[in-house]
């Protein structure tokens, strides 16, 4: 009994939005993937985020509000300005405790509450980033068997947040942002 | 400075302190996660067990009179987390040893448990929507009763009672401010800030009242920001548990703002339904922007929306 959708759980700040965007342009339906975007932008951009994101055909795009439950074929992005957190029973929860290495939402947090709320199968992907948020969080992810990839610093416009990662432990997957779209299309779990 | 091409996710970077990147891999096994993340390595993900966080739910509950087993749990165990980290704590058990024994430590604990984040008119746009669009119910109103509940350390009183001054309402106003932390209520009396948050108190009360002038109801003092006194004069503060006790009187509006948030759907709709008794014919209910009456089904047949993007609402009859 597990009708929970594949989550792939990504982070990304500074140099990620635009190549992610364009990943997801790629991207065919799947009514079995869920996609978890926590982005890192300033805090008084409400309502915006979502309508940059292209219209992408049978996807759900949303700005989840507090316990969304989570639903597989939709892309969920991180609300300005909370913690987005996974909880066991299968919705989003936020909160707006301290930011964690200046952020909220932070990619730690988020990645950290997919652990604790023992999601079954998930993955972890960490873009191009200005800050070391999520690479402790990636770690942990790996740690708990769940399949890891980091983008190439070399590919990044940002290497910080991929540097961070890779200097924790060696993911499952190191890989150029051109090839994003075949690896979201394979849910891979470990 | 690297900005975010088209500006949307309006990441900004001093790239001169983004780069360089730190050595790959210099250090091997767990002591390079020590070195890089010296204070983070108890963090965050603490190893509780079912059983140890029943006991902490039976402590608070039958101790304290604090049933937290209806808090959403991923927040939760953050809280645990970061006090454990905060207090030296090695364990869950040794937490629940020291609130069994240490009854004063309670308070204590209640705080750090409680999160108080707030500001000056946070999300400026809802409290547009609540001044064009919500407040202009009662202008017409002989007595208007509200109850702020989780009002923290005050900072949106001060924003609800500049209002209410600038549309000359809040002679007839009457505000209970209430909330589960007693440390919060001693902070929201004083009506003063650390001066640093000006600036940002500043910007977002120039978005909701463009043209009334700061300097009007706050003042420079010393290290701190001090709002005008006069603004708490027809404000109560109490301490109030929103999951436990019952509302103390039926009110023209209730504002309740990033409470819910930290509750289960069942909890949710519980403390909704509250509201909803609580309100007169007619009442507003204001609740966080992220927030939502999902979980309420009494709600929908009950509560209008006023303005459904910035989640204000009118109960009807």
């Amino acid at each position: 009994m597990n009708a929970r959708p594949y989550l792939w759980l990504i982070g990304g700040s500074a140099g990620s939005f635009t190549p992610l965007r364009q990943a997801l342009l790629q991207l065919p339906y799947d009514p079995d993937l869920t996609l978890v975007l926590c982005l890192h932008r300033l805090r008084q951009a409400r309502f915006q985020i979502t309508d940059a994101f292209p219209r992408l055909k049978h996807w759900l795009l949303s700005e989840p509000d507090d316990k969304t439950p989570i639903q597989g074929g939709a892309i969920y992005i991180a609300p300005a300005d909370y913690h987005l957190l996974i909880e066991k029973e299968g919705y989003f929860s936020l909160s707006v405790e301290e930011p964690v290495h200046f952020s909220r939402p932070s990619i730690d947090v988020t990645m950290l509450s997919l652990i604790q709320a023992g999601w079954p199968r998930a993955g972890g992907i960490l873009l191009s980033g200005a800050n070391k948020d999520g690479a402790l969080g990636l770690f942990k992810m790996y740690q708990a068997g769940y399949f890891t990839a980091v983008q190439d610093p070399a590919d990044a416009e940002v290497p910080h947040m991929p540097n961070a990662a890779l200097a924790l432990f060696i993911p499952h997957r190191r890989f150029l942002i051109s090839d994003l779209p075949i690896l979201l299309a394979q849910k891979p779990t470990s | 400075m690297f900005v975010c091409p088209e500006d949307v996710c309006g990441f900004q970077v001093d790239s001169q302190r983004a780069l360089p990147s730190p050595p790959l891999r210099t250090h091997k096994g767990s002591s390079s996660i020590a070195y890089l993340y010296p204070l983070m390595l108890e963090e965050i993900l603490p190893d509780i067990a079912e059983s140890d966080l029943e006991t902490f739910f039976q402590i608070t509950h039958t101790l304290y009179g604090y049933d937290f087993r209806d808090y959403a749990r991923a927040s939760v165990l953050r809280r645990l987390g970061t006090i454990l980290k905060k207090y030296g704590l090695p364990d869950m058990k040794a937490l629940n040893q020291r609130l069994l024994r240490q009854k004063e430590f309670f308070e204590t604990f209640l705080s750090e448990f409680t999160i108080g984040t707030t500001e000056l008119f946070r999300d400026p746009s809802a409290w547009i929507a609540l001044r064009k669009q919500a407040l202009p119910l009662f202008m017409a109103t002989s007595q208007i009763r509200i109850w702020h509940a989780g009002a923290s350390t005050g900072e949106e009183v001060l924003s609800l009672a500049i209002l209410l001054t600038e549309m000359g309402l809040y002679p007839r106003a009457q505000i209970f401010a209430t909330d589960i932390d007693q440390k919060a209520l001693q902070t929201a009396p004083r009506a003063r800030y650390p001066l640093r948050y000006k600036r940002a108190y500043q910007e977002n009360f120039q978005q909701v009242l463009p043209d009334v002038p700061f300097s009007r109801y706050a003042r420079e003092e010393g290290t701190e920001l001090v709002f005008d006194p006069q603004l708490l004069s027809h404000v109560t503060f109490l301490r109030h548990n929103l999951t436990s006790d019952e509302p103390f009187a039926r009110f023209e509006m209730i504002l309740c703002r990033n409470v819910l948030i930290y509750f289960t759907p069942e909890l949710q709709d519980r403390v909704i339904q509250k509201f909803i008794r609580a309100l007169v014919p007619g009442g507003i209910l204001m609740i966080g922007t992220k927030e939502s009456l999902f979980w309420c089904k009494e709600a929908e047949k009950i509560l209008a929306p006023v303005n459904n993007l910035e989640r204000i609402y009118r109960r009807q009859g």
